[in-house]
């Protein structure tokens, strides 16, 4: 008994420890949504690439495209062109496409377009970049002006971060006669990057452009540039213009380098434009999508990897070990009086049919002409067998003029009850009428009362969406349901009704 | 809540074995499911009684097909009293006593008169399984009727008072004299109304009862004080429950048995999952007085020793027995 006793706790433990593990894993390293209604954001980023195409001539224009190796996940990409080819490579971290053709002439228009969400990316590969660079050469009195800024800059800072922020904040500051002579009267961003990148090499320090496009939805807009550099451990992102450090979160980094975003051969007047929206998607939908576009199948072993209308059919399944537990609890915690088992669970997935208001009304008044039709068979004398099945064509008959006569008033959900399962109700007239025989009226509505409440009960339970959802998608949960249900077969403990029954122990 | 724990420590303290308890450490335990046949019908039982050398009601036939009910007159033969049962039935339902026969009728002991037809299709219906435990089909049995000794006269209101022992692997715990009531039709079952009463294992001298869960000490149909009735030949039924054991092989068992007029005490049936309310019968817990067999028990297996039924009835005598009767 001992060892049972160890084998069973073993057991417990092993399946609950490996559900509770499972579930974990799922949420936390998979990070499927917790419920149904979660969302996520769908981003959706068209690039509108123009030019004029010099004719007799072959064209080739190539275009820096995201590289996706970041916190972002590509559902759908597409490049849509007529009459183009189009090949695709990677090089530094970036990804180019090239669409190429061996004639076009006039305005040629072509689109590339990204489906992106931020879920589900894969181990994030360890960050490397340089530490130390050259010094760019400069001479005169551009290189005054630069010593003449990097001193105090020097002086205002401790560590790489803080120079780099510190230089950014001087070169911002255009009312400085060594800024207005880096920057020679031109104070756009690509030009104070020049002049940052300069002095920055004047003291060792390396630094990368990054361009990034910023998801906000309709908002007309061209790649944002930023800067980068790179600290032993991490990248440090800076804003070029504030001197902000840290990319938002809104950021897509597009292409990294000093190129342009487009370079063309065999046309001119090339422009590209932007435009994004983004769309709110089911999480566990898009889920399913990222699972298809990644290598990685998070989904593809679980209960959604079904057919559709087999997953419908599981999702009623999934839920019904939950209404047996229901049932058990009544039953060995509460000590209710159930007609059989597991004829609750039954009738509450009846209830699933016909709602459960409805489905009460309707079991309880077939029960109860089906129980006076039984009484009335006993005077009868009849053999089991051929009066369960009068009982059960009084059941058929009665469920169609139910059926129909709720048709004729109007009432649709009459209807439902065609679903209703007849062999359960004649089996819980049968049973009732046993009952009744043989332990009288009160203990047989005590009973039927009895199944009622727990199948009203688990029905409840069961028809919970967030619930069924969960046991759907983390089916290891129904792991630590075994576990549960394994130590309440060895529960010795007293029933809730036997607390009442041996009152009489207590009276003295 | 805080009553309810009360009510649960106040429970445990004094022992009171609940469903969940007996189911997981007795019946489970003790009693193998191959075996349950042997206690489940009632011919099987039998047959294992008058092999082991305990008295039962003499067995006049057993009849298991349709065809064979052909046989049934010469089974009763002259007989002008028997009793007809299901091999199978539960909660004493499907049983027919006959008490008496004239012309070509008979009487139950209710007074109803009843054709030889209808016994026959009683009969059919035993057969067809319409009383069996899983409704599959049975064996109609046709045995002595029993007549309860007069002693049960004026504690007891019509039917067969019968007297049930719980045995723990051989060693009587705790038994119960159950008295059939108005409310209960005659029948003994205790939520069919009957009342139990409990018996002191030592001197066979009844104690207080239960009725429908709660204490009494008068019979609800005679008014009779139940307590200090002294059973005629206590010993008997103590030997035959405790060779139960051996008989079925189930290590938890409710003995249930009769005293006969003439014959003394039979062996009616067993039952593999006995109630609980003896306990309320007895005003004691089973479970303290089950541990205390099983200390025994584990004692006697370290010492390699078995003990006669005589032996352990003595033990159980020595154990249980001499309750002090609180005044009523």
């Amino acid at each position: 008994m001992r060892s049972l006793n160890l084998h069973l706790k073993v057991l417990i433990t092993l399946l609950v420890g490996l559900g509770i593990l499972i579930t974990a894993y799922q949420i936390f390293i998979l990070g499927i949504p917790l419920t149904e209604d979660e969302t996520d954001d769908l981003w959706n980023i068209d690039a509108k690439v123009e030019f004029q195409a010099s004719p007799r001539e072959p064209v080739k224009l190539q275009m820096f495209v995201p590289p996706l190796n970041q916190d972002y996940v590509s559902l759908n990409e597409s490049f849509i062109s007529n009459n183009y080819g189009v090949s695709i490579n990677r090089a530094d971290g970036n990804r180019k496409v090239t669409w190429s053709a061996r004639r076009a002439s006039g305005k040629q228009t072509l689109y590339y377009r990204l489906v992106l969400t931020k879920r589900y990316s894969g181990e994030q590969p360890k960050d490397k970049g340089p530490i130390f660079r050259d010094s760019i050469p400069v001479e005169g009195a551009e290189k005054i002006a630069a010593d003449a800024l990097l001193a105090p800059i020097r002086q205002h800072s401790a560590d790489v971060e803080t120079f780099i922020s510190e230089t950014i904040k001087r070169v911002n500051d255009v009312n400085d006669d060594n800024v207005k002579l880096l920057l020679g009267g031109d104070a756009s961003t690509p030009n104070k990057a020049k002049a940052i990148e300069l002095l920055l090499s004047i003291a060792h320090v390396p630094m990368e452009r990054v361009h990034t496009i910023r998801l906000a939805a309709d908002v007309q807009q061209s790649p944002e540039l930023w800067l980068r550099s790179f600290n032993g451990e991490n990248w440090l992102y800076f804003n070029p213009e504030s001197g902000e450090q840290g990319l938002p979160a809104d950021r897509l980094i597009w292409w990294i380098g000093d190129d342009n975003l487009v370079s063309l051969e065999g046309g001119k007047q090339a422009q590209v434009s932007f435009s994004l929206n983004n769309s709110e998607m089911n999480a566990i939908r898009l889920a399913k999508l990222t699972d298809e576009s990644t290598d990685a199948d998070f989904l593809e072993y679980s209960l959604y990897g079904l057919p559709l209308s087999t997953q419908n059919t599981f999702q009623i399944m999934v839920v019904i070990p939950i209404g047996v537990l229901v049932i058990l609890i009544l039953r060995n915690l509460g000590g209710l009086q159930t007609l059989g088992t597991f004829t609750p669970v039954l009738i509450a997935l009846a209830f699933r049919e016909t709602q459960l208001g409805f489905g009460i009304i309707l079991f309880t008044i077939i029960t109860a002409l089906g129980l006076s039709l039984r009484s009335y068979l006993e005077h009868l004398k009849l053999q089991m067998l051929p009066r369960l099945s009068v009982v059960l064509t009084f059941v058929v008959v009665l469920i169609a003029v139910i059926s129909l006569l709720s048709h004729k008033l109007g009432l649709e959900r009459g209807l439902s009850v065609a679903l209703f399962p007849m062999v359960i109700l004649t089996m819980t007239i049968e049973r009732l009428s046993i009952t009744w025989e043989e332990r009288g009226g009160g203990h047989a509505f005590k009973v039927g009362i009895g199944t009622l409440v727990a199948a009203t009960l688990s029905h409840l339970l069961m028809s919970i969406p967030e619930l069924t959802y969960f046991v759907f998608t983390f089916p290891a949960v129904l792991m630590i349901l075994v576990g549960f249900m394994l130590a309440m077969g060895r529960y010795r403990g007293y029933r809730l009704t036997e607390l009442f029954r041996f009152k009489a122990f207590l009276k003295d | 809540m805080l009553g309810l724990w009360k009510t649960w420590k106040a429970l445990e303290a004094k022992g009171i074995m609940g469903i969940n308890r007996r189911n997981a450490d007795y019946v489970l335990k003790y009693n193998k499911r191959h075996l349950y046949p042997i206690v489940d019908d009632k011919i099987i039982t039998k047959e294992r009684a008058i092999q082991a050398g305990i008295h039962v009601p003499e067995m006049y036939g057993v009849i298991s097909t349709e065809k064979e009910i052909d046989n049934l007159d010469a089974i009763i033969g002259e007989r002008s009293d028997f009793v007809v049962k299901p091999a199978q039935g539960a909660g004493g339902d499907g049983i027919l006593v006959i008490a008496d026969r004239f012309e070509e009728r008979y009487k139950t002991v209710s007074g109803k008169i009843v054709s030889h037809e209808e016994i026959e299709h009683q009969i059919s219906n035993i057969l067809t399984g319409l009383y069996s435990l899983g409704g599959h089909r049975d064996r109609a049995l046709i045995e002595y009727r029993v007549t309860p000794d007069q002693i049960f006269k004026s504690i007891s209101y019509e039917g067969v008072p019968d007297i049930r022992i719980i045995v723990l692997k051989g060693y009587p715990v705790m038994a119960m004299l159950r008295l059939p009531t108005r409310q209960s039709g005659g029948k003994a079952n205790l939520h069919q109304g009957a009342i139990g009463v409990g018996v002191d294992l030592a001197t066979g001298v009844t104690l207080r009862g239960t009725w429908l869960n709660n204490k009494i000490s008068k019979h609800p149909d005679t008014t009779n004080a139940v307590d200090g009735v002294q059973l005629p030949n206590w010993d008997g039924f103590m030997k035959l429950a405790a060779g139960c054991h051996e008989l079925c092989g189930l290590g938890y068992i409710g003995v249930d048995m009769v005293l006969d007029q003439e014959k003394g005490p039979l062996l009616l049936e067993l039952n593999a999952r006995p109630g609980l309310n003896i306990q309320i019968a007895n005003d004691c817990g089973l479970t303290h007085r089950a541990h205390a067999v099983e200390a025994h028990l584990a004692e006697l297996a370290a010492k390699g020793i078995q003990e006669t039924p005589a032996e352990r009835v003595r033990f159980a005598q020595g154990l249980f027995g001499h309750v002090a009767t609180a005044p009523a």
